[in-house]
Parts: C-alpha cells; sequence; structure tokens
C-alpha cells in the first residue's frame, strides 16, 4: 500500500467535515483525572474522542489497542502518570513497554505511526489533557480515516491490507 | 436550641423543635400538596427571586425531604378552610395541629456551625441596592448562574428579563472598612473571578464583565493560576478602585462612578448590572445562641475562639466547639478543614461509645442469571441537563442489549435520585445499574454506597462520566457531545454485561499513627491523636521540636503580637500531657506496606521499625532562598525576613540590624511567590501580614518602614486590622506592578528602592537602610522527594504535597492512611496550620477506630491451571504482590496477595499465558467496552 499517495488521495475529500475517532485509554489517578480536572476548570476541548479507564497505564496490552483499530479507530491514545509520579510505581513504565510493542504490530498493519500515542498528564493538568486532544485529532484529520477503517467500509482508495497486515488482523 | 446544661461528656440541650404542619413519617415527598396550594410567595433559597408555595421544601435537596407550610402565607389561615394541601395529599400527611416539639439531647460534645450571614447591602445607599432593581448581590447572582436556581444558569436584568451585556462588580461590599466592618470577607476576590468566567463562558451576549477591587485577594493554593487564567482568558476587566456611588440612568442601566486607581482617572463605568460582591457578616442569631451555649462572640458578632493560635476549634467553654463560617469569613476548604478538625475536638468526650459503623447492611441479593441493565442518567441541574438531550440519552439507553429499564434524574446523587435508583433496582429486578452521571472518581462511592446498602453488590455498578468529561468540555458542540455521550453509554452497560460481583475483604489495622515532623503542624496532630488514646510516634529530624514556631524563627505572631515562645510553650505542654512518643533527631528511612500495615524504618539515635495504621506528614516547608535576587548576598544591608525575625528573637528593642543602625527599612513583598512562570506561581498567604508586623516592631524602634507590594492580602483573622492600624502608625505602601519589581539601588550597600508607583503613577525613589525580602514558602527537599517516592503520595504542579481533593478531601492524598498537615500541603500561616493538623489527626482517627481495614476485592487474581509459573508476575510487581506457591500437583504456579496487590494490572497485561485476570478491569470487560464504541456503525 503506498500510504504517501493513499493518504493524500483521501485527505482532500476526508478532512471536510470528517471526524475522526479517537480511543483514549487513560489510568484512573494522572490522565483519566486530568480529564476531569479540564472538566472542573470548563476547559474545552474536541469531542470527537471516547475515554476508556483503567486503573494503570500499564493495563493497557497490545490487544487492546489493536482491537480499536481493527473496530475502526482512526487513532489511540495511551495516557498514564508522568514518570516518577504513576500511583503503582513503575506502571507507566510498563506502559512504555508495552507500547512499544503495540507500535511495532501498528506498524506491521500498515497503519501510520502517528495513528497511536503515548502521553504523560497528571490529575492537575486539566489544560494539558485538552491540548493533547485537540492537537491529536487535528493530526488524525490529517491522515484522515484509518485504512483499516476504510478497508472495511469497503472505500475504494484505501486499497488493500499488505499481506502481513491481513495476517496480523487475523490473529488480533 | 433553648438551652445547653451540663459538663463536658455529659450535656444536655433543648430544642425546641417547630412545626412543619406536614408528618415527616407519613410524607413521601410526591408534590401533589405543592401543586393544589393556591398561594404564591418569594423563595427565601432564592433569594425571592423565585416563587414558591405557602406549602413547599426549602430547597431541592433539603433533608429530610419533607414539606414545609409557611403558616404567615397559608390561606387556610386567612380564608378558612382552604384545605387545598389536605385534599390532595393522598397519604394525611398535613396536620394543621401539630405543635412545637420540645426536645432534650443528651450528648457529649457540641458543634457550632452556624455559618455567616451576608452584608445587608441596603444599608450602603450610594450604591442604590434596594431601590435599582438591576443592582443585585453576589448571592442573587449566584442563584441565577446556578444550574437548579431562578434562571436555569442563565443571567437576566431583574428590571426587564434581558441579558445583560455589561456587568460590573463591586468587590468588599460590606468588608475592609465600609459600613463598620473593617475585616475582609476572603471569599469573593475569587467568587467574582469565578463568576467573570462562568458569565462568558454561559452567556455569548454578555460582552464585559469589570471588576471594582481593591487588592486581588488570591491567597489560597492555585487561586493565582486561577486569576491568571482570568486574564489570559479576559474574562474580565480588572479596574482597581472603590466606586462612590452607583446611579440609575435610562432603561433601567446603571452607571457607576469610580476613580480608577491605575489608570488615574475619574470614570462613569456603564452597566446593565451591577452585582454586589457582600461581605460574610455574623448571623443574627448568634449572640443568642452564643449566650445559650455559654461561649463569647468576637466584637463583630462571629463566635469567638479561646486562641485560634492554639486550637481552631475551642471556645471559652469545654466541650462546645465552633467551625466554619460562625467564626469569620473562611473558603471552603479551610472551612473542611476547621469542620473535621472539631470532629476530632468533640471526639474526645465522646472516647469509649465510638459510633461504630451503625447501619445493618442487608442481605446479598441474588443477582445471578444474564444481565438485566438499569441506566439511570442525571441532569445534574443544567450541568449536564443544559447541554445534553437527557431523555433522548436514556430512551436510546433502554433499547440497548441487555437493559430492561432506563431512567432520568434531575440529581441523581441526591437522596431522591438514589432511592430512585434503589426503587428501579428492585422493581425490574436489575443485576446491574449504570448512572449515566459525572465522574466516578467523586461519584462511585455514593451509588456503590447506596446500593450497598440494599445489599446488591456495588461492583456491579458502572458509572459513565457525561458530565466532567463531556457536557461540562464540550458545551459550544452540543451535538457532538451529545453523540459522545451515547458512545459512552453503549460502552458503559456493554461493559457492565461483563461486570462480575465482588466481595470486599478485611485486614487487620494496627491502631497507632506516625507523625513525621514536629513543627506546629506534627506537634497538633500528635497531640490531637494521643488524647484520644491512640499511640502516636512524632518524628522530628532536628534536636528541637517547633519548626518556625521555635527561636530563632519567630519571636511575636501576628496579629496580637503573641509571644511566639509562649504559643508554644503551650503546645508543647499539651503534647506532653497527651502521652505522644517523640523521637528527635530521627528521620524516615524507608516506609512499606499499606494503610493498615505499614512499616516504617526510622533512622535516629536508636534506629527501629515501626508498625502504624496511618501516616501524617508535617514536614513543613522552606523558605525561597533569594541569592542573586535584589541584591541578596551583594548588598550587606539586604536581608530576608526570616533574618529580621532572627534580629527581633535576638536583641531587645535597641539593639543594632546586621551590625548598623538603620533609620529607614523597605520590605518587598512577593519574593519568590507569585512568579510570572515557574513553579513560584502561588501566594505564599504568610508574607503580607509577617512583612505589616514586622514593619509595626520596626516603626516602634524609631524606624522609618515602607512597604513594596503588589496586593496586600491581609485575609487572616485580625490582620486586615492590623493592616490599617500600621497605615495609621505611619507604615507607608508603596503599589508596585508585577512585570515591573522594584530595583535596590546601591553599590556594596542599598541605598534606595527605585520602582513605579501605580498610585502615583511615577517612578520613585524611596532611601533605605535596610532592605528586608518577605521571601515565599517552598516545599521541604530533600524530604518531600523522598517521602513521595517512598509513600507514592502525589506532588501538584507547585511541588507541594497534593490533597485528594481542594475541597471534599482538604488533608487527605491520593495513598489511603496517609495524610496532609500544615505547609506540607501549600503555603498556610499558624492558625490555619493548626486547623489542618487537627483534620488531619481527625481524618487518621477514622482509620485507627477499627479494628480492620477493608480491603478492595478489585485486584489481580492468578487462574493456576493457565500458569506457567514463568515468573514474569513476581518479577514487574513493585508491591510483591505475586509469589510462586507449590500446587497440589507438583509444580508451582504464582498466586496473588490480595492484602498487597493494588489493582494495577500490569501483571494481567503483562502474562504471557493470560493466567491473570485483573478483576473489575477484565480483558472481556475493557474489549466490550472498545466494541460498544464502534457498534452503531457496525450494525448500521
Amino acid at each position: 500500500m503506498n500510504l504517501t499517495k493513499d493518504k493524500t488521495g483521501v485527505m482532500t475529500t476526508a478532512r471536510k467535515g470528517w471526524n475522526p475517532r479517537l480511543v483514549v485509554f487513560a489510568c484512573n489517578w494522572c490522565s483519566y483525572a486530568g480529564a476531569d480536572t479540564a472538566g472542573v476548570s470548563r476547559i474545552q476541548h474536541q469531542p470527537h474522542f471516547r475515554m476508556i479507564r483503567v486503573m494503570c497505564s500499564g493495563r493497557i496490552q497490545p490487544g487492546f489497542v489493536l482491537r480499536a483499530f481493527e473496530k475502526g479507530a482512526d487513532g489511540v491514545l495511551v495516557s498514564g502518570c508522568h514518570f516518577g509520579d504513576c500511583h503503582y510505581v513503575f506502571g507507566n513504565e510498563k506502559a512504555v513497554e508495552q507500547f512499544e510493542k503495540t507500535k511495532s504490530v501498528v506498524k506491521m498493519l500498515g497503519l501510520e505511526e502517528g495513528r497511536l500515542r503515548l502521553e504523560w498528564i497528571s490529575a492537575a493538568e486539566g489544560a494539558r489533557f485538552a491540548q493533547v486532544i485537540d492537537e491529536f485529532i487535528e493530526q488524525l484529520r490529517e491522515l484522515g480515516p484509518s485504512p483499516l477503517s476504510r478497508a472495511r467500509s469497503g472505500d475504494e482508495a484505501a486499497g488493500a491490507l499488505t499481506p502481513e497486515a491481513e495476517e496480523v488482523e487475523a490473529r488480533v | 436550641m433553648t438551652g445547653c446544661e451540663g459538663e463536658p461528656g455529659d450535656f444536655t440541650i433543648s430544642v425546641r423543635k417547630h412545626p412543619r404542619y406536614v408528618r415527616e413519617d407519613l410524607c413521601v415527598a410526591c408534590g401533589l400538596c405543592v401543586d393544589a396550594c393556591p398561594q404564591v410567595g418569594g423563595n427565601e433559597f432564592d433569594q425571592g427571586l423565585k416563587a414558591r408555595k405557602a406549602i413547599y421544601r426549602p430547597f431541592p435537596q433539603s433533608v429530610p425531604a419533607t414539606y414545609v407550610i409557611d403558616r404567615e402565607a397559608c390561606l387556610n389561615d386567612q380564608i378558612l378552610y382552604c384545605q387545598h394541601c389536605m385534599d390532595a395529599c393522598d397519604v394525611n400527611a398535613i396536620d394543621f395541629d401539630m405543635l412545637p416539639e420540645d426536645v432534650e439531647l443528651r450528648v457529649g460534645s457540641v458543634i457550632v456551625a452556624v455559618g455567616f450571614q451576608e452584608f445587608d447591602a441596603r444599608k450602603l445607599g450610594n450604591y442604590g441596592y434596594g431601590r435599582f432593581p438591576n443592582v443585585v448581590t453576589s448571592l442573587e447572582l449566584e442563584r441565577m448562574l446556578n444550574a437548579s436556581g431562578v434562571t436555569q444558569g442563565h443571567v437576566i436584568r431583574p428590571s426587564d428579563g434581558k441579558t445583560p451585556r455589561r456587568i460590573v462588580f463591586v468587590q468588599c461590599v460590606g468588608a475592609r472598612g465600609e459600613g463598620g466592618r473593617p475585616y475582609c470577607s476572603r471569599f469573593c476576590c475569587m467568587n467574582a473571578v469565578k463568576d467573570s468566567m462562568l458569565l462568558r463562558q454561559h452567556d455569548p451576549d454578555v460582552e464585559e464583565v469589570t471588576v471594582l477591587y481593591t487588592d486581588m485577594r488570591a491567597f489560597g493554593k492555585g487561586f493565582d493560576d486561577f486569576v491568571k487564567r482570568s486574564l489570559e482568558e479576559q474574562s474580565a476587566n480588572y479596574l482597581r478602585g472603590r466606586p462612590a456611588k452607583i446611579e440609575e440612568v435610562a432603561g433601567g442601566n446603571l452607571e457607576v462612578f469610580v476613580e480608577d486607581t491605575l489608570g488615574h482617572e475619574q470614570r462613569r463605568v456603564p452597566a446593565d448590572l451591577v452585582v454586589l460582591s457582600v461581605a460574610a457578616a455574623p448571623n443574627d442569631a448568634a449572640p443568642k445562641l452564643a449566650e445559650t451555649l455559654g461561649i463569647e462572640t468576637d466584637r463583630y458578632g462571629f463566635m469567638a475562639r479561646l486562641d485560634p493560635a492554639i486550637s481552631a476549634v475551642e471556645t471559652s467553654r469545654d466541650g462546645v466547639y465552633v467551625c466554619g463560617s460562625a467564626v469569620g469569613p473562611q473558603v471552603i476548604p479551610d472551612c473542611v478543614a476547621q469542620a473535621s478538625a472539631a470532629a476530632a475536638r468533640a471526639q474526645l468526650y465522646l472516647t469509649g461509645e465510638r459510633v461504630e459503623q451503625t447501619e445493618a447492611r442487608a442481605e446479598p441479593m441474588d443477582l445471578s442469571g444474564p444481565p438485566r441493565v438499569g441506566v439511570l442518567v442525571c441532569h445534574c441541574g443544567v450541568n449536564i441537563g443544559g447541554v445534553l438531550d437527557v431523555d433522548a440519552l436514556a430512551a436510546e439507553a433502554g433499547s440497548l442489549p441487555g437493559v430492561v429499564a432506563a431512567k432520568t434524574h434531575l440529581f441523581a446523587c441526591s437522596t431522591a435520585g438514589q432511592e430512585e435508583m434503589v426503587e428501579l433496582v428492585r422493581e425490574h429486578d436489575l443485576n446491574r445499574v449504570v448512572v449515566a452521571a459525572c465522574t466516578p472518581r467523586t461519584h462511585e462511592p455514593v451509588f456503590r454506597e447506596g446500593l450497598a446498602q440494599i445489599g446488591f453488590n456495588p461492583y456491579l455498578l458502572e458509572m459513565v462520566n457525561i458530565r466532567d468529561q463531556c457536557s461540562w468540555v464540550h458545551a459550544r458542540e452540543p451535538d457532538a457531545a451529545q453523540e459522545k455521550a451515547r458512545a459512552l453509554i453503549r460502552m458503559g452497560v456493554a461493559r457492565s454485561r461483563h461486570l462480575e460481583p465482588l466481595q470486599e475483604s478485611k485486614a487487620p489495622m494496627t491502631r497507632s499513627a506516625l507523625v513525621v515532623g514536629g513543627g506546629i503542624a506534627g506537634i497538633q496532630a500528635a497531640t490531637d491523636l494521643a488524647v484520644q488514646g491512640f499511640p502516636v510516634t512524632l518524628v522530628e529530624k532536628q534536636g528541637r521540636l517547633g519548626g518556625r514556631l521555635a527561636a530563632p524563627h519567630l519571636k511575636y505572631l501576628y496579629p496580637n503580637m503573641r509571644l511566639a515562645a509562649e504559643v508554644l510553650e503551650e503546645k508543647l505542654d499539651r503534647l506532653r500531657r497527651s502521652g505522644a512518643r517523640v523521637l528527635l533527631k530521627t528521620e524516615v528511612a524507608d516506609v512499606r506496606g499499606f494503610v493498615g500495615s505499614f512499616e516504617a524504618d526510622l533512622a535516629g539515635p536508636v534506629p527501629e521499625t515501626l508498625p502504624v495504621g496511618a501516616i501524617i506528614l508535617a514536614i513543613g516547608a522552606d523558605l525561597h532562598d533569594p541569592q542573586g535576587e535584589f541584591g541578596y548576598g551583594e548588598l550587606t544591608n539586604v536581608i530576608t525576613s526570616d533574618e529580621l525575625e532572627r534580629v527581633f528573637c535576638e536583641s531587645e528593642s535597641e539593639a543594632p540590624i546586621k551590625g548598623e543602625r538603620p533609620s529607614s527599612a523597605s520590605f518587598i513583598l512577593c519574593v519568590g511567590s507569585r512568579e510570572a512562570e515557574g513553579s513560584c506561581t502561588g501566594c505564599s498567604r504568610y508574607c503580607c501580614p509577617t512583612a505589616i508586623k514586622q514593619a509595626m516592631l520596626l516603626v516602634r524602634r524609631g524606624i522609618d518602614a515602607t512597604i513594596f507590594y503588589r496586593d496586600i492580602r491581609t485575609v487572616s483573622g485580625g490582620a486586615e486590622e492590623m493592616y490599617r492600624e500600621a497605615r495609621g502608625m505611619g507604615v507607608l505602601f508603596v503599589r508596585v506592578p508585577p512585570d515591573r519589581k522594584p530595583e535596590v539601588v546601591g553599590d556594596g550597600r542599598a541605598e534606595a528602592i527605585r520602582c513605579h508607583d501605580e498610585l502615583l503613577n511615577r517612578t520613585v525613589e524611596v532611601p533605605t537602610d535596610l532592605v528586608v525580602l518577605s521571601v515565599g514558602m517552598r516545599p521541604r527537599q530533600p524530604d518531600t522527594k523522598r517521602l513521595h517516592e517512598m509513600l507514592k503520595a502525589s506532588v501538584g504542579l507547585d511541588g507541594f504535597f497534593l490533597e485528594r481533593h481542594p475541597e471534599l478531601a482538604p488533608v487527605e492524598t491520593a495513598v489511603e492512611g496517609v495524610l496532609l498537615a500544615g505547609t506540607a500541603q501549600g503555603p498556610k500561616d499558624i492558625v490555619d496550620s493548626v486547623a489542618q493538623a487537627s483534620a488531619a489527626a481527625a481524618k487518621a482517627s477514622v482509620f485507627l477506630a477499627h479494628d480492620e481495614v477493608t480491603l478492595d476485592p478489585a485486584v489481580a487474581h492468578v487462574e493456576q491451571e493457565r500458569c506457567r509459573a514463568c515468573g514474569e508476575c513476581v518479577e514487574i510487581c513493585q508491591f510483591h504482590a505475586p509469589a510462586l506457591v507449590a500446587t497440589a500437583d507438583g509444580g508451582y504456579a504464582a498466586e496473588i496477595n490480595a492484602s498487597l496487590c493494588k489493582g494495577c494490572g500490569t501483571c494481567a497485561s503483562w502474562c504471557p499465558s493470560g493466567a491473570i485476570t485483573c478483576r473489575h478491569f477484565t480483558d472481556r470487560q475493557i474489549t466490550a467496552q472498545i466494541d460498544a464504541f464502534f457498534a452503531e456503525e457496525a450494525a448500521s
């Protein structure tokens, strides 16, 4: 699949009035709390994401992220506490290791790296949470719909999955 | 309350209960009587802005939810036999013959929390309140801005119902000198800032908000950052000046005559609506109540405390305690801390009769069988309902797989809402409940408790956050917000179908506490716990107790120049008598464990390992080191406020200061506080009154004193009066702009302060022999960092320990059993530190009062048949919860110690064979949520 061509080809139609679907996995103690802080401070941000709360970002195994992409997500954000701030000491460092694994599989699926993000947001950083969401959603608008979701919805422009990608998708 | 006889520990309280003419035991709060009542009057709760009937509920969340008849207004007393309400009532709860009832209560102690009432702005005729309809009070505005209030959050002009475009706030109405009240009302500055932001967000028609202020008193934790945001978002113009008068012009519009003291011009500010930020005044009924209780009131009529530096809550009568705004204006976090402090003191006379968990839990309900989900969608007034179509959400939820009932409620967390939830469970045999409301982080416990009371397993509840993370943050895009709420509910319902009932277990509680830090806060916390009979160990790394209260740090306390040594001596005496164990020159080297069974390694003259159930962090704060700022370190006569305090401690009145006998001194405030950037953006709270106190002491020595300030923040009790006294004594105050700091002029020695005087609007140069830098507070290092690493108690952006919630849990941390006292949590003065320390002690005693601690069952679990005993989980867990154990078939498998497991779920995501389940966050539950996000599109 030729990503660049594909990307530009789809972008012009996709960006107009198109909203990406972003799944956010957030830890209870920092990032989910940070999103609440944004709420308490009424910091407005883009609505095109859905939050899944877990206790620790270390809980996020590659399967969850891949499942989200498989089902039609255009982007996935994994978010936890800053280093040294993890409620469970090193859960976020484990999250990084998991994330690296996830990234390599996402690559194999033929998805752009820019669809997957790992961010550290503390309970106090409501404004930062809003900013990360806004930036990421803009970035996903640039990228356009995920090739996986386009493939599933029969979008011709999307082209087919690479053979490796098909194999991986079958596994997840 | 009509009488209070007896002794502490055994009071007899007489109470006269006025008749409500509706029987509490019969009324079902259906509201039919209200519909039937023909008589309409002003609703007191809504400041008379909204109507109520003669039979009414005082406010929507009143407890009990029983109606009451206003006999003054009731037609039954005016036109014979109106009795519409009696006819309407299906349960015959109306009883016009009800008589006042005298009740006697036997109690051990009394807490007075009668609050304040607002200053009557009619007393200030020049503001026109009461004459001009469009001059309203801050409380009236609050009722309009309130989602469940008069206008459902829309602000209107009382004269014509139009949305005001230009709104002017007048600060300090009835405070700081007007109307005979010299004190500062503490909360009004932040309230006006908050309202300006709400107004601008809520109503696009509001074009301009102007706040007329004198000093911006953003003294609390995070307050300055909030003001900064208001400035960045331009929610209001801040104009420094106190209006001379307000006049009405054509069409109900107003003109505010004010001198802009920074813009240096007389102005007439046009306004469609003027909001008077009215001060807190003592409750009218306070003097009579005080007399009944045999306690004193202060010169204004607030409840008097014996000595706030000694105890935040003690009155002149033992066993009677006061808290909150009954003692003077307060902000909510301070009220909450004081209230806990009062509870701690009140417990002293309840020892031996400590209230165990009283309510008998119902038998567990049988919740087996396929999921039968009930959904309750909350309006939260207009917090949710103002943005989202709640009825549509409920209607759609009703059609989701597994859902058998879906309803809405105005306030799901209210007693009525909880009852509705319980009713829903019973009526539809539910075995799953989904509440779509606010954040589970604050309200999951509330709904879990409501369900637990009827024996419904609380882990079968799922909360969907459609307020904090939806209606509040996507208010400008209601359609997209609705879409998001629909998806979130879909996801929550999907998850709920896979929830499993979990049983809480118990672990032993070591009924003793460790207090870290022997300053005023640590002393207070240790004393409070020890007098209740709990074993307490107080560790202090220095060789003496007292922290900053002890010489050579502090000689006199503001506002009344009490000797710090006297206060400390009394505190130490109380500590000694309490029986607390004190270890000096001792530090905490390491801490392991969790609430109920912490183990602390103490490094001191005699090292030991101490088992404790709870830990109070009272490590205090450092002072900012101003090296290189304002010539400190280079110019010989530039010193810090702390160094000046040492001079007071060490010498009598005529002694030299730094070897000199200065004839003039200059104080520079906010050194290392309220910085534009970085971690020191907050106010240090103690410096303004301290500088004024020090300036007054210098003036008494014949030294001229000038204070260079940005805002004078004399908010603590008596401090504003001291500020006035200082001005009367001739202390000079020069206001400088925040972005142009004063400059110290001199070579080798400071000779003058050069700055822009904002009030004179020109550069001035004030000759000086001495420069005193009022240095701010900093988190104490390396102690804060070390304890943070050991205990995992969070630290905020300012570097101080972070409270779990500023209003709901001001002394708790996110780590259960670890509490905060004093300046470890943020800058405070002695009175506030003492109050907070007592609050921390009260919270610790909640844990220590029980033999056991309840363990969260939402932890990891190993399915041993699938475990290959690879040991990965044992390796990665920081809490040493998993261990490899021998199995019955001679092999090995991992096992998780539930009391060590914190439920992070990292091992579950790590386990290569999928043998570990993270309860309450299982693979299946999370996957169901992911799938449900996209389920709609898949179906269509």
